[in-house]
């Protein structure tokens, strides 16, 4: 049976299904195929990834501690 | 009404059984337990320290007041998730945040036919990107882009990819969090990683 060869536009579609799975079903493995021969895919994975990475890394501000402080006063609570 | 919680045992399960029956010491711990999780999570939704302070509070409240509730069926930290995300959209409808709706893009556009140069080779026409700078040597150029892009993002897709990419939560999880099924939750995420993406494009290829 002839499969039909998968387009950039698809590739790109699911592409960001398959971000953080392993590439491991016959879909994936097409993709893969695919992302080899492509560098405008594979330009765009990458830089979907680095978009996450950013975010990910982005750093996490602190509890302010007037926030606490009125929290345990609201539910009358000792620190 | 007070919901069994199911039996299971563990320090945690403990000590929420211990505050439900009003250890106000297990209470505290509980809070000191969770309050970065709930402060990082409420900041990254809200993008706004002053309305990430009065969601932690709130959903600390709520928790207090609605600890019989929680049945044990999924983790603690699923159901602060899910008060969290309340609290954030609550405030956003009553200061009017989200009325004026940003349309999602659909992807960048590619080809259906691609450019071929010589022997075949498909051109490279999508710029690739720079390297990502590590957090502590982010400009502020850049984190003011990231906020900006992310605040123009419906709170609906950004709360999705914030539990997905961001806290690193499974699809089902944050299903389970939203009330949404696992293809909703998919299809939310993959429409807000374009436009975060799209949003970042031009920094990032300069």
């Amino acid at each position: 049976m002839k499969t039909k060869t998968m387009k950039c536009t698809d590739v790109v579609d699911h592409i960001c299904d398959e971000l953080d799975t392993k590439l491991s079903s016959a879909k994936c493995r097409e993709i893969r195929r695919h992302l080899a021969k492509c560098p405008n895919c594979t330009a765009y994975l990458d830089s979907m990834k680095k978009t996450i990475r950013l975010y990910s890394t982005y750093p996490d501000p602190r509890v302010p501690a007037k926030a606490r402080k009125k929290l345990f006063a609201v539910l009358r609570l000792r620190k | 009404m007070k919901k069994k919680i199911e039996h299971r045992s563990s320090p945690e399960v403990d000590l929420i059984r211990r505050a439900r029956r009003g250890d106000e010491r297990a209470f505290t711990k509980l809070v000191q337990k969770y309050e970065s999780l709930v402060y990082s999570f409420a900041f990254k939704v809200c993008r706004d320290k002053e309305q990430a302070s009065e969601t932690w509070q709130d959903t600390f409240v709520n928790v207090y007041r609605k600890l019989g509730q929680f049945d044990g069926k999924s983790k603690f930290s699923t159901w602060l998730y899910a008060i969290v995300v309340n609290n954030c959209k609550m405030k956003r409808r009553k200061r009017k945040l989200d009325l004026a709706s940003v349309p999602l893009e659909s992807p960048h556009r590619f080809h259906e036919d691609p450019l071929l140069g010589g022997e075949g080779r498909v051109v490279q026409t999508i710029p690739s990107w720079k390297e990502t700078p590590l957090d502590s040597v982010m400009d502020k150029e850049l984190r003011t882009l990231l906020d900006k892009a992310i605040q123009k993002l419906p709170v609906d897709y950004r709360v999705v990819f914030v539990l997905r990419d961001v806290e690193g939560l499974s699809a089902e999880e944050t299903g389970k969090i939203l009330k949404l099924s696992v293809p909703a939750v998919k299809s939310r995420l993959r429409r807000a990683r374009v436009f975060l993406r799209e949003r970042l494009n031009s920094y990032m290829t300069r």
